[in-house]
């Protein structure tokens, strides 16, 4: 069983559940010391740090997955974060009905931008991707009744249950970590089944993936706007956590970053990106609280391991600990996991 | 008539003197990946040192034409030492043409927060080195403009003699079509690689000293013009010089023209609708690549 996991995975799985294991027993030691103290801050950026990982697990997984390049990935979630704010701020006050409906207008702007993407492969889909997200956010930026370049303020707090609202830190940073968990499980356990294994097929030959009788077209857009779903729902957190909206948040900077999460994470690990996002929304925050030129710290550590790290942190740690795992277990599955993974 | 001659011809050539600048930037990311492969994400950013590296020239106390014409050998410079020093370490991985993207991508964020760094985040202003307006039919044209127009034109058809016309240009375009072959006929393939790249940089700085006087000055000035070239270079085909001279012209041209007709807004969605359509029926672009057409 563990064998063909981490075949599939192309990771040691094992190794990987447990890094995932890890990061959510972090998050909430954290929430329990930052509770502790009466913390708001880190609250508020430790959610935020949530919500872009959120973000980096939809390109995760189009580009660890497919190998389809997301530069635009902005875009989705710059969708969801204006369908929640104009939901909470017109319609009601409820958290579901603000998800719900972010998710239903990123499956359909999923569907509409896969179309036209998925028709193009390798670096024509990046640009694509990248040119899309480029124009809707013009668009938006125009758009008056949509605040233009200013966006839109004063989004009302959104009601999660009786007596828990989006307002409250640490209430709020519990609910974003669980659905970060939901999201991240799910996409984990949807690796394993044939789908998944389909996924990685595109990846490795897409021809062959047709022999199979399996349409690659209908794999990939369907990865398309699973990812689109992804980033919208994580985008729609935005507003609640911020209370406001603007067009920066389709913009460029926005998918960039996403991207530098995840290839400093760990590509196609899904538990790499969670990590990325999290460490460096805290260096942007630490770094840029000493200087406004934070983004050439962001940028030389992203082309050191681009050069020197190309599976990221957790391509780095896992082999390692998987080691470590598998001597404690005995010597008996070591030898077949290393005939698999050559360090 | 009167509409004609007073409403689009200075459109028309407007357009044309930023057509021939877009042309060039597209002209430097095509040969760059019709030789390399390598999607240049940083190629905003190069254009954008183009303006300033004039800007610091021109404010040592040099004229333009100097600015002019050390810019593009400074451009190289920088060209060829990127290749060398970082590109060419994840050149040979299986995953180069992500990994390259990806490479140039986070150079032009360090690149363009130096930027910041050095000259400040507010827009500079480049007075033009030529005055006055020549009139022509009846209308008065600026004559940088047509400065601009000229000068543009004759690198494009100089980049085109290069490329196809000479001994250079052969060994270039063979070490596109195969690199094995051309290495074992004795050309030095990596520095030819790095040439070519310094070339593509040269031209996107070339066309950054030439918008300068025509649009401010500022780190980020790179962002939307680059899109603009990456839509002629997608339109044209990715590698190929003819389909950037053509698809460049006319882009611009029906941005020019359409910005007459409905809000200049609507320019960029326009474009990139287009370069929509033209993908949906031809995938690879309007032309072949470089050295394999």
């Amino acid at each position: 069983m563990h064998e063909v996991t981490s075949r599939s995975l192309g990771h040691p799985a094992r190794a990987l559940h447990w890094l995932a294991g890890l990061f959510f027993g972090l998050a909430l030691v954290f929430a329990i010391v930052a509770w502790t103290v009466g913390d708001v801050f880190f609250f508020r950026l430790g959610t935020e740090a949530l919500i872009f990982a959120g973000l980096a697990l939809s390109v995760d997984l189009l580009l660890g997955r497919t190998g389809l390049l997301p530069l635009g990935q902005a875009l989705f979630f710059g969708m969801g974060a204006y369908v929640s704010a104009l939901v909470l701020k017109n319609w009601s006050s409820s958290f579901w009905i603000a998800i719900a409906v972010a998710l239903v207008f990123s499956a359909i702007t999923g569907l509409i931008g896969g179309l036209i993407a998925i028709r193009s492969k390798g670096v024509y889909f990046a640009l694509i991707s990248f040119g899309l997200a480029q124009v809707v956010s013009k668009i938006i930026f125009n758009t008056r009744e949509l605040g233009a370049s200013d966006g839109m303020i004063g989004v009302p707090v959104a009601q999660i249950a009786p007596g828990l609202e989006s307002g409250q830190p640490a209430g709020f940073f519990l609910v974003v970590l669980s659905i970060l968990f939901i999201l991240y499980a799910g996409l984990a356990y949807l690796m394993e089944t044939p789908f998944g294994r389909q996924l990685g097929a595109v990846r490795t030959n897409e021809q062959r993936l047709s022999f199979l009788g399996v349409d690659p077209w209908r794999t990939k857009l369907a990865a398309f706007v699973g990812a689109a779903c992804i980033a919208g729902v994580s985008g729609a957190l935005y507003p609640m956590l911020r209370g406001f909206v603007s067009p920066e948040l389709m913009f460029f900077q926005v998918s960039g970053n996403a991207v530098i999460n995840v290839i400093v994470g760990g590509t196609g690990t899904l538990i790499g990106p969670v990590y990325g996002s999290a460490l460096l929304t805290v260096l942007r925050s630490v770094v840029g609280s000493y200087t406004a030129h934070h983004q050439i710290v962001i940028g030389i550590l992203f082309i050191l391991v681009v050069i020197v790290l190309p599976r990221g942190l957790i391509g780095l740690a896992a082999p390692a600990l998987q080691e470590r795992l598998g001597r404690r277990e005995g010597a008996v599955r070591t030898p077949i996991l290393h005939a698999e993974h050559p360090q | 008539m009167d509409w004609i001659q007073f409403v689009l011809a200075p459109q028309i050539v407007n357009g044309l003197a930023i057509g021939v600048a877009v042309v060039l930037m597209a002209l430097g990311l095509t040969i760059i990946f019709g030789l390399l492969d390598v999607i240049n994400m940083a190629h905003g950013e190069f254009y954008a040192i183009g303006a300033y590296v004039a800007v610091a020239l021109l404010g040592a106390g040099l004229t333009f034409w100097w600015a002019l014409a050390l810019t593009p050998l400074l451009m190289a410079l920088i060209g060829y030492v990127t290749e060398r020093s970082l590109i060419q370490r994840v050149f040979h991985s299986k995953d180069r043409h992500t990994l390259t993207l990806l490479l140039t991508f986070g150079i032009g964020i360090v690149l363009e927060d130096i930027l910041k760094l050095v000259f400040g985040a507010n827009p500079l202003r480049v007075e033009a080195p030529i005055s006055g307006a020549t009139e022509m039919l009846g209308l008065f044209f600026p004559n940088y403009r047509l400065f601009v127009m000229g000068l543009g034109a004759s690198i494009i058809i100089a980049v085109w003699v290069l490329v196809f016309r000479t001994s250079l240009g052969a060994m270039v375009r063979a070490a596109a079509f195969d690199r094995q072959m051309t290495a074992s006929l004795g050309v030095p393939v990596n520095r030819v690689y790095a040439a070519t790249f310094a070339f593509g940089v040269a031209l996107a700085g070339v066309s950054g000293v030439l918008l300068a006087p025509i649009y401010s000055v500022f780190p980020t000035m790179g962002r939307d013009f680059v899109l603009i070239a990456f839509s002629v270079v997608i339109i044209g085909g990715m590698g190929s010089i003819k389909g950037a001279v053509i698809a460049g012209l006319l882009l611009t041209q029906i941005q020019s023209i359409s910005s007459l007709f409905i809000s200049p807004v609507w320019g960029d969605p326009l474009l990139f609708g287009i370069m929509v359509l033209v993908l949906m029926w031809r995938p690879q672009g309007l032309f072949g690549r470089l050295g394999h057409a």
